[in-house]
């Protein structure tokens, strides 16, 4: 009789819990793993611009033995700077990308989620021997337990979150400017060099009239504006990544600028504006992969 | 002499990548005027300047490398910290698992049976022991 009772009031507990928990708890933390992902996606896409200044010192290298009608049995290219200007890059991209990584696991529902099946089971188990307990009155302790753990909890992370995104903001604003910086002016910028390089290449050819036929003269053409249509594709996958790395940067500062409200619907909203534009600029980049 | 930062650096490969570009076109306009060793001489002299505006560009990034330090080593700490609090949170679930493991234990001994005995406290020490992730 009591147990039922009892059984009957933690329901109704439940439901009235989880009704006011959900609407207060979830809108936050929602917004910075979404928020998180679509930034961690974002940045992962620099593994996949296939083009690292080695790549382009290596590059220079080949054309140089070419230029010269040189052969080696083996290239032997001096890219001491190039690597050390990766190592650069890779740290960036590191620290950047594990800060999201972490940010969003932290804002992981999985993480307050907290498996009771092990409790219930438990109480309900035959062994209790003398003692038994409702499968329901256990259901629904285990179910009060875990709603008061998750709100708890929930309350701590929304607090730490809002402490981290503080604390990493102006570091944070610092790298990914470096960051969009180095890629757009600095490895793209090597690119402008290769092209250089390219068309002295071709025109050298065309001004010493090395190539007879047309056929020999087409080819040349086709082979330069192919190269060149390549170079261009990475370029314009730099810039797209480096737009990324800028509108990560604008929704963090947005993350920023509302820590102490971070269940407001309208920052929900807004970072739903900046996981999309970087989605948007993410598709676009894999448009252009080969 | 002050140290050259690394947007100093960008606009000399700049510079040298113009100077290059022009030389070359230089080369092209003239190109009849020009004898072989003269003509021989411009291109080698473009090539090392491309050559050497891109290692300046390179130069240039390792540059950035000190002025991120700092913001490196301050993100790198608030990651840290971040895995820290996840770990707390994980470190709950296996507070519920191990009560869960005791009150079977403690039904093991309320029955007397030695069995059930061994293997909850077996159970226990497992779900104790047990990594946090």
């Amino acid at each position: 009789m009591v147990f039922s009772r009892l059984c009957r009031v933690g329901v109704s507990l439940v439901s009235v819990l989880s009704l006011s928990f959900g609407l207060l708890g979830c809108v936050n933390l929602k917004a910075v793993r979404d928020f998180s992902g679509s930034s961690l996606s974002g940045i992962k896409s620099f593994e996949q611009l296939g083009y690292t200044f080695e790549d382009h010192c290596v590059d220079r290298c080949a054309y140089e033995a070419i230029r010269k009608f040189e052969f080696n049995r083996v290239l032997d290219c001096d890219c001491g700077l190039y690597l050390e200007a990766d190592s650069v890059m890779v740290s960036m991209y590191q620290v950047v990308g594990g800060y999201f990584e972490a940010l969003g696991h932290l804002a992981q529902n999985e993480l307050t989620e907290f498996s009771t099946e092990g409790l219930v089971t438990s109480l309900t188990a035959e062994e209790l021997g003398p003692l038994t307990v409702d499968a329901n009155m256990a259901g629904a302790y285990s179910s009060i337990s875990n709603l008061m753990l998750r709100s708890t909890t929930d309350f701590y992370r929304r607090r730490k979150i809002a402490a981290y995104i503080e604390e990493a903001n102006a570091p944070l604003q610092v790298l990914l400017e470096a960051f969009q910086k180095t890629t757009r002016e600095n490895l793209k910028g090597e690119l402008r060099f290769k092209k250089e390089r390219l068309y002295a290449y071709y025109m050298d050819m065309k001004m010493n009239n090395t190539l007879q036929s047309d056929y020999e003269k087409g080819k040349a053409a086709t082979d330069y504006y192919q190269t060149l249509g390549e170079i261009e594709k990475k370029e314009k996958q730099m810039e797209l990544f480096a737009d990324a790395l800028l509108e990560i940067a604008k929704g963090h500062q947005e993350l920023y600028d509302k820590r102490d409200k971070l269940v407001a619907k309208d920052l929900a909203l807004a970072m739903l504006g900046y996981s999309g534009q970087v989605k948007i600029l993410l598709s676009e980049f894999n448009k252009l992969k080969p | 002499m002050a140290k050259l930062t690394s947007e100093q650096a960008k606009r000399l490969s700049d510079d040298f990548f113009f100077l290059g570009m022009a030389i070359g076109d230089f080369r092209y306009e003239n190109w009849g005027k020009l004898t072989l060793e003269e003509n021989k001489e411009l291109s080698d002299m473009q090539a090392a300047i491309l050559r050497c505006g891109e290692d300046i560009l390179a130069y240039s990034t390792t540059l950035v490398m000190d002025e991120v330090a700092e913001s490196l080593a301050k993100i790198s700490a608030v990651t840290a910290e971040i895995r820290n609090t996840i770990k707390k949170l994980e470190t709950v679930q296996k507070g519920l698992d191990t009560a869960s493991a005791i009150l079977i234990l403690g039904a093991a001994i309320l029955n007397r049976d030695p069995m059930g005995i061994g293997n909850s406290i077996k159970d226990l020490f497992t779900v104790w022991k047990g990594p946090l992730e």
